[in-house]
């Protein structure tokens, strides 16, 4: 059984900081294509990559 | 390919899942489904991936994969045994809201796990901190009514009573919640055995390499439908007014819809961080919203099933407003920022599809709830009313007048019956005249109901929207018309908002007033944006919208130039 950080829930899964999916710890097919960047876990490299070309392209935006 | 054969199997799939439908509506206690059909039936392949479904509630429909896809990482195919019923209503792991109560049966043939028959349904009363399950102020999900994991609430077959006790014992209407929810048992039954027998029909192998051939076919005609768009990254942005607590907050939904080829992903990066009240969307709204928009805007006969949500992907920032953590509260998302996601991709989309988008709708259910004790029964009675809006014009036509928002495809629940089951008498129902956005092609009107308080005491919450951002026009068309919600207490003789009355933060969410026996309430619902430029309208369909009592001549004179002869 997992807890989560604040105590108060009963968890099995964590979120991408990118497309916001569900990452089951149980899961073997979540587990699997797992990446980790900037201290985040992401659910995949694609979802890193894509996290990389948004922040450019807004910093790119904003001038 | 055999087109013939998938046809007919996506046929008889498809009134299986209206079978089950019609057997939830006869069967189910509450108004919100036999009246609203605030429901969804549909089938579901051994991956939770959606096989095929009944036009009920999108919301529903577009939430359903992730709903079973969760639930089954949870409850593993490998733990399910036949005759099993799971039953779950978790917002946080694929859930929708915490009415929103998913069962789901295993389709067993000959010992071998071949899919699920799922049923969607909104639970009127879910107990938490006011009656009907919507409660305008909550701040966290245990405001929100009892919250289930992926449970198994039928066992081989056998109902598990431990689990229906601390169901029912956490509600305040629990006869009602036992009929409604056998009710949605009744419907997993009768699917699960319908789709038994087209399986002894047709064989496993042929069914399994037809539903496959049946998914590949949806998802290609949708990305053919895609491959017409034009390449680029289409931003928009709308706000949802107020989240109950911060009256004077608005919330951004911001969206990105990048297009390349067959595909698309709507980014929502850049909406605003959840919100303390419950109008935060979760994962399985953010991404139901992103099909419904994109079903709008394609071939409605491409088959509604898993195959054709393939080339949609959402980016959905955990702890926004349109992907919801732990443990902030969301019961509003599903009916209020869930619409509000839908006219945002729209209006992103508006550019390069004009005749395939509205301008801005209602985007509120209205969400009216109430409950106390009947003084005639002495039962405690609980109800959860939506009415209709006006829908935003297009570039070919008027907005719908009077319609459940673009989430619900639900109906409204008639007078008649809605007098028969709850003690208020229903003084007048009319339609808002001038509620219309103006354009070429004008914005559907929405309505005013107004209610007598016969019960000693009725506790009403209330969860809308559009008191103060009023539905935008496109190419030209103006707003629409916002809502309201009033009360005249006994004795007196003027309507104050709830604000004014009873001293609530919002007009639009508040919860726990106490409306007393004489008092009057009155919904007034929003009417939808115009399309288009007014100066172009069809004098034929302007002089009919006087003549019905749609628009005003003092309207029409302002807004068209109409003069009077």
């Amino acid at each position: 059984m997992k807890f989560s950080q604040n105590g108060l829930y009963i968890e099995s899964y964590s979120k991408c900081p990118n497309c916001g999916d569900l990452m089951y710890e149980n899961a073997p097919e979540d587990r699997a294509k797992q990446v980790k960047y900037d201290s985040k876990t992401y659910c995949s490299q694609r979802c890193v990559n894509w996290t990389i070309d948004r922040e450019a392209r807004r910093a790119k935006q904003e001038g | 390919m055999d087109f013939v054969t998938m046809n007919i199997l996506d046929s008889a799939m498809v009134s299986i899942c209206r079978e089950m439908g019609i057997t939830l509506m006869k069967t189910s206690y509450s108004t919100i489904f036999n009246e609203a059909l605030d429901f969804t039936c549909g089938l579901a392949d051994m991956n939770g991936d959606m096989i095929a479904v009944a036009d009920f509630c999108p919301s529903q429909i577009g939430g359903m994969p992730l709903l079973v896809k969760s639930c089954l990482k949870e409850i593993p195919p490998s733990e399910i045994e036949e005759g099993d019923i799971i039953l779950h209503n978790d917002p946080y792991r694929g859930g929708l809201h915490t009415p929103e109560h998913t069962f789901f049966k295993p389709i067993f043939v000959e010992g071998e796990l071949m899919g699920f028959a799922v049923a969607i349904g909104h639970i009127a009363e879910v107990g938490g901190m006011a009656p009907g399950g919507f409660c305008g102020e909550a701040t966290e999900i245990f405001h929100e009514g009892i919250r289930i994991p992926p449970v198994k609430i039928v066992s081989a077959g056998k109902d598990n009573v431990e689990v229906w006790k601390l169901l029912l014992a956490n509600v305040r209407t629990p006869r009602v919640n036992f009929g409604d929810l056998k009710a949605l048992i009744a419907a997993v039954d009768l699917g699960e055995k319908q789709m038994r027998g087209i399986y002894h029909k047709y064989g496993k192998d042929k069914i399994r390499e037809t539903v496959s051939d049946l998914l590949l076919y949806s998802e290609r005609r949708m990305r053919a439908e895609l491959e017409a768009i034009p390449d680029g990254i289409y931003p928009f942005y709308d706000f949802v007014e107020s989240d109950g607590i911060d009256a004077d907050k608005h919330y951004r939904i911001q969206v990105e819809v990048h297009k390349r080829g067959g595909s698309v992903i709507v980014d929502y990066h850049g909406s605003s961080p959840q919100a303390v009240g419950p109008i935060n969307a979760t994962l399985g709204v953010a991404t139901s919203a992103a099909y419904n928009a994109f079903l709008h805007m394609t071939d409605p006969s491409i088959p509604r099933n898993s195959g054709c949500f393939r080339p949609i992907e959402v980016m959905a920032p955990p702890g926004s407003i349109v992907n919801v953590d732990f443990p902030a509260p969301s019961v509003g998302g599903n009916t209020e920022t869930h619409p509000r996601i839908v006219g945002t991709i729209l209006g992103a989309m508006a550019k390069v599809l004009p005749n395939r988008v509205m301008a801005a709708e209602g985007a509120t259910h209205c969400n009216f709830v109430f409950g106390g004790v009947d003084a005639e029964t002495r039962e405690y009675f609980a109800c959860y009313d939506l009415e209709a809006v006006g829908w935003g014009g297009r570039a070919f036509a008027d907005g719908n007048d009077a319609v459940d928002s673009i989430n619900g495809n639900c109906r409204i629940t008639p007078v008649e019956v809605y007098e028969t089951r709850f003690p208020w008498l229903i003084e007048s129902l009319a339609f808002n005249v001038d509620s219309c956005g103006a354009g070429e092609y004008r914005g559907g009107v929405g309505y005013t109901k107004q209610m007598l308080c016969l019960n000693k005491e009725i506790i009403c919450s209330q969860m809308t929207d559009r008191h103060v951002l009023a539905p935008w026009g496109l190419n030209g068309g103006t707003e629409g018309g916002c809502g309201a919600t009033l009360v005249m207490k006994q004795g007196r003789d003027d309507w104050e908002t709830m604000r004014e009355a009873y001293g609530k933060a919002s007009t639009s969410r508040y919860s726990n007033v106490a409306i007393k026996e004489g008092d009057r309430v009155r919904l007034v619902t929003p009417g939808g944006g115009g399309y288009g430029n007014p100066d172009k309208r069809d004098p034929d369909s302007l002089a009919r919208d006087l003549r019905e009592g749609y628009i005003s001549a003092k309207a029409a004179a302002e807004l068209y130039g109409y003069k009077e002869v």
